[in-house]
């Protein structure tokens, strides 16, 4: 396989996903889309006394790009702060997907899952 | 092949080149087709040779180019079976030309508790302008639903009209997702019956085959130029007593007789809707396109995709867990949306990309029609002209391996 992005790496994240589900008792409860392409990710992350977050889950549909990233995005945001989620950015989720470059198309899928919790963490009043 | 394809190609320059070192093989000009050196030359020669600002100029360059945008109107005029090049409009795309029927009628002739009715199967360009027309004349917005199988469900639409409330029927001459033709001409034989006008969006059909305005019987069409071998523009064709009557959409130089400080009287048609200065080079283009398809023929291109579709969907079926949309045979163009059990449209395009191949992935502006099949999105591949066999071969193979990757 000549594939640059669909890497096994990858690739075992969108098939067999981390943290994948609902947490009970979330502190942040978050549903986001990407209406042009379907894409859609629903995550629930805890967060400790201290106010950093101790597991984050995730379930949605959507492309190898938007699912891997989910899948290792639950596993790279323990032990964040909120404002730490909040100043990641696309270079962050490249160099966690293994430094892949994302071509514009899909740099909306890469960054749906990081931009979900953000939006979460601040619906919940923790940004 | 009743076509040359390989001649064909030779045409258009963009084939001679590689994309990741594979054979370019084009299959979305459902979303804008590719250009053949003709028009590309026309609109070379119109800033090479005679390039001026046009219906202004005294001087011999000023009336080369308006000779050469007029003339380009009587092309296209041709080309649709238009009675009067004056009906021909320029616009940017299709969207601009049915938005200028939605502003400019659509305003004045739209009323609270009047009904626009519509089909499931619109490509968002429309559908958007008669919603918010709708909307904000207070009036109801009906679809024409589509049937499992991709077709229009006619049987639905004289209920719509029954009550005469009905005052435009809007509808596409081909799906850009689903590839269906649906019967246009009775869509617009009941409307007209019922008292309704009849807008026709032809972005889609006109580049794929004969679009006769006078056969089919709109009251207004719209078409994309660059959908047809063209540049970035479209055409809006109206009838001249309808165009006339209607206030101008856009306010400005050209489309003006005469200007007092407090009030001003309209150019005669088309120029009444062609404010400000058009796109010159882009009509020359766009004339140079239908005399490139017309030396073609557009029923022997109709007739080569229809070879290329009928090849192509049993090849597509045998794809493990595809679902092909729309109908079979003999009732849509070439245009083949479809989705995969195993991968998410934008996979298929990313992966097919790989192998040199073109195709489109998304909802392809057509939301509620997705919506209506219960997908987010679909990928599709479309025919055209300079596309043969050997390119639904490579789709073929490509799904083959994308299924191969990303299933399980
Ligand atoms: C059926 C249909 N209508 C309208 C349009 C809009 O055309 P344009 O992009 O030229 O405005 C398209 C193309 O995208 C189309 O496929």
């Amino acid at each position: 396989m000549s594939s640059d992005l669909y890497r096994e790496q990858l690739l075992d994240h969108y098939h067999n996903p981390e943290n994948f589900g609902v947490l009970p008792d979330a502190d942040v409860d978050v549903e986001m889309d990407n209406p042009t392409c379907g894409d859609v990710v629903h995550m629930t992350a805890r967060l400790d006394a201290e106010g950093r977050i101790t597991a984050v889950m995730f379930e949605g549909q959507g492309c190898v790009v938007s699912m891997a990233s989910a899948s290792m995005f639950t596993e790279m945001a323990v032990g964040k702060t909120p404002e730490e989620v909040a100043a990641m950015g696309l270079a962050d989720i490249e160099a966690m997907m293994g430094g892949v470059r994302l071509s514009m198309g899909r740099v909306k899928c890469a960054t749906l899952p990081l931009n979900a919790l953000k939006l979460g963490l601040k619906e919940a009043g923790k940004l | 092949m009743a076509l040359d394809v390989e001649a064909i190609r030779r045409e258009f320059p963009i084939f001679e080149r590689k994309i990741h070192g594979k054979r370019l093989v084009f299959l979305d000009s459902a979303a804008s087709s590719q250009k053949p050196r003709a028009v590309i030359a026309a609109m070379t020669r119109v800033y090479t040779h005679s390039y001026a600002n046009v219906h202004r100029g005294l001087y011999a360059l000023a009336e080369e180019a308006t000779e050469a945008y007029e003339g380009a109107r009587v092309k296209l005029a041709r080309f649709i079976n238009a009675p009067d090049p004056a009906e021909v409009i320029y616009v940017r795309n299709a969207t601009e030309g049915l938005n200028l029927v939605a502003y400019s009628w659509g305003i004045e002739h739209i009323h609270a508790g009047d009904r626009i009715v519509i089909t499931e199967m619109e490509h968002h360009a429309n559908l958007v302008p008669w919603q918010q027309l709708a909307l904000r004349q207070g009036a109801e917005l009906a679809y024409v639903p589509v049937t499992n199988d991709g077709r229009l469900d006619l049987a639905a639409l004289p209920p719509l009209l029954a009550d005469g409330r009905t005052k435009l029927v809007a509808c596409s001459v081909m799906s850009n997702v689903l590839g269906t033709l649906p019967p246009v001409t009775q869509v617009a034989e009941l409307a007209h019956a019922a008292g309704a006008l009849v807008v026709m969006d032809a972005a889609q059909a006109a580049p794929h085959q004969p679009v006769d305005v006078q056969a089919l019987g709109p009251d207004f069409l719209a078409i994309s130029g660059h959908k047809l071998c063209g540049p970035g523009m479209g055409i809006l064709w109206g009838r001249g007593e309808l165009l006339d009557a209607m206030p101008p959409f856009l306010y400005g130089g050209d489309m003006i007789r005469t200007v007092k400080r407090y009030q001003s009287k309209w150019n005669d048609l088309p120029h009444k809707f062609e404010a400000g200065t058009p796109p010159i080079a882009e009509a020359v283009g766009l004339g140079a396109a239908v005399d490139f398809l017309g030396a073609i023929g557009m029923e022997a291109i109709h007739a080569h995709e229809q070879e290329l579709l009928a090849y192509a969907l049993p090849r597509l079926a045998e794809v493990p867990g595809i679902h092909i949309l729309g109908p079979g045979l003999g009732e849509r163009g070439g245009v083949v949306s479809f989705w995969l059990e195993a991968a998410h449209p934008h996979d298929i395009a990313a992966l097919l990309d790989e192998d040199g191949i073109c195709i489109r992935a998304g909802h392809h502006c057509a939301q509620p029609l997705h919506e209506r099949f219960g997908i987010p999105a679909s990928a599709r591949a479309s025919f055209y002209l300079y596309n043969d066999k050997e390119d639904v071969d490579a789709l073929v193979a490509g799904l083959h391996r994308v299924v191969k990757i990303l299933g399980r």
